[in-house]
């Protein structure tokens, strides 16, 4: 096994300490409503939010500043950065990738893996910005990382779900196994796609992550 | 941009130029400059290719802002259609923009048609970019992109309605495609960016997280420096009228957005207008009074 691949299992480890199992991306709220109640509707929303969401564009990003990043392209990296934080759909969307964006900033600095300080100059760079820079660091092959990246997002969102809906940890490993085997041709999308051909537009999702942020008790911070 | 477009165009005057079915359908481009002299918002440039127009500039409010009502002859957009909208409002301007009904996608047999709108707004001036609902037949082949770009403290606020079929009759968005794209950015800098292709009878449409079975769908933009969390708050508090309607209310530094699900356009409206009658006072210290052209 190579060490770039060791270093991939811990970027996308749930220890990982950026706070992602703080997150539900509106599941919450949809589970609150009614909305999500099994492990089947579970399963159509974090797919749905995969498919329209997760791999068509933050993967697409990802992507796009991994190549900056490998080009030596900081400004580019920063284009992309800027962008990214503008398709974020609520102010809770937003806080949650700038949080964790930070965290793993300072994470790669008490590492001493930015010997460049190349994140120096970001004030408040999103998790995928921060996230390209580490696997680009550690030299992890493209393909391995988006599919990585997406694993980790998958793997929280089930958990959110087991801890929500809830069901057992057996199911929630069953929709892993479900939802996993999409990742590699979403990995493999996520490479040809263009900026242009990205999608955002989710308005159901949106407007439950709007209604998130004023649930009366909640256990996560999206 | 307009100088290389008018080159591309065959050279006949905007009314007589004629819809050649076989070839590429209506192409029209309407170029509108709003500025302020001396308190006054006039429509200082006004250049126009093909069916697209802008009424005579009303002033119900005073001088200071110009309301403009866009016009669309044809009413709807059909295949091969391309219709383009520059739109620059000058220092210290404040122009506010309707429509006098709900425009049109028409089903298409194949070719697509194209609407593309670039809306500028220089500094300390203000936009209000009020079109009536886009209704998207069951069939269209649809493109449309709307950029707004703003300077430093400019201010923004504006819709998009979208119907998805003509539910009246029954129609649903079954087949035909909804490319749409919206970009705000300031000084260069993005705000926000929604990019989507909606596939007419495509799992999107009955999604949990896309369009849930709805068939109406709007998203409010209010852009301003001054925005404060007690507006994220009153605006919170306001409900639409349908019943079942999903709605909600985010804030970012310098942006509220606001976005409704539901099956009703009238309703999706008057929620956004009410947003905005709460917000111009707010923002923009004058009363939120609905133009007269909405309620007919």
């Amino acid at each position: 096994m190579s060490q770039a691949l060791i270093r991939l299992m811990q970027l996308v480890s749930p220890v990982l300490p950026v706070g992602a199992y703080t997150y539900s991306q509106g599941l919450e709220w949809a589970v609150e409503t009614g909305m999500v109640q099994s492990e089947s509707a579970a399963q159509v929303w974090i797919e749905d939010c995969l498919e329209f969401g997760a791999a068509r564009l933050e993967a697409v990003y990802l992507v796009h500043m991994l190549r900056a990043w490998q080009r030596g392209q900081p400004d580019e990296a920063q284009a992309f950065d800027a962008a990214f934080l503008a398709s974020r759909e609520t102010a809770e969307l937003r806080a949650e990738t700038l949080q964790m964006g930070h965290s793993l900033a300072r994470l790669l600095r008490d590492l001493e893996a930015d010997s460049t300080r190349s994140l120096a100059s970001f004030a408040e760079p999103s998790y995928p910005l921060v996230w390209s820079f580490a696997a680009s660091a550690w030299a992890i092959p493209m393909e391995e990382a988006v599919a990585g990246y997406l694993w980790a997002w998958l793997e929280n969102q089930v958990m959110a779900a087991v801890k929500l809906v809830p069901f057992g940890q057996t199911a929630g490993q069953r929709l892993l196994v479900a939802l996993g085997r999409k990742l590699p041709a979403c990995a493999a999308e996520a490479l040809q796609i263009s900026l242009e051909q990205t999608c955002n537009s989710m308005p159901a999702f949106a407007i439950a992550s709007c209604c998130h942020e004023t649930q009366y008790t909640r256990l996560f911070r999206s | 941009m307009t100088a290389s477009l008018i080159r591309k165009l065959p050279e006949v005057s905007g009314t007589t130029l004629a819809r050649d079915v076989h070839a590429t359908g209506w192409r029209a481009h309407l170029a509108l400059t709003f500025e302020n002299r001396g308190g006054t918002t006039v429509l200082s440039r006004r250049v126009h290719l093909g069916p697209l127009r802008i009424q005579k500039p009303l002033y119900p409010e005073g001088p200071e802002v110009c309301h403009g009502i866009l016009l669309h002859p044809p009413g709807g957009i059909a295949g091969g259609d391309v219709l383009e909208m520059e739109l620059a409002v000058g220092q210290g301007a404040h122009a506010f923009i309707t429509t006098p009904g709900a425009s049109k996608w028409y089903r298409s047999p194949g070719m697509l048609a194209r609407q593309r709108i670039e809306l500028e707004v220089a500094t300390s001036g203000v936009l209000e970019w009020f079109p009536q609902e886009a209704i998207v037949f069951n069939g269209a082949q649809a493109k449309t992109e709307t950029r707004v770009t703003l300077a430093a403290d400019a201010c923004f606020m504006g819709w998009e309605l979208t119907c998805l079929g003509r539910r009246a009759s029954g129609e649903r968005f079954d087949g035909g495609v909804l490319n749409h794209a919206t970009h705000i950015e300031r000084e260069g800098r993005p705000l926000w960016t929604e990019r989507g292709q909606l596939e007419g009878g495509g799992r999107l449409l009955q999604s949990p997280v896309g369009w849930a079975g709805f068939s109406v769908s709007a998203t409010f933009h209010a852009v301003h420096v001054g925005l404060e969390s007690a507006c994220l708050t009153a605006c919170r508090a306001i409900r639409p009228e349908e019943e079942g309607a999903r709605f909600g209310v985010t804030r970012f530094p310098e942006m509220l957005v606001a976005r409704y699900l539901g099956h009703s356009a009238e309703s999706a409206r008057n929620w956004c207008a009410n947003l905005w009658r709460y917000l111009r006072p707010a923002l923009l210290k004058r009363e939120g009074v609905l133009p007269r052209i909405w309620s007919t």
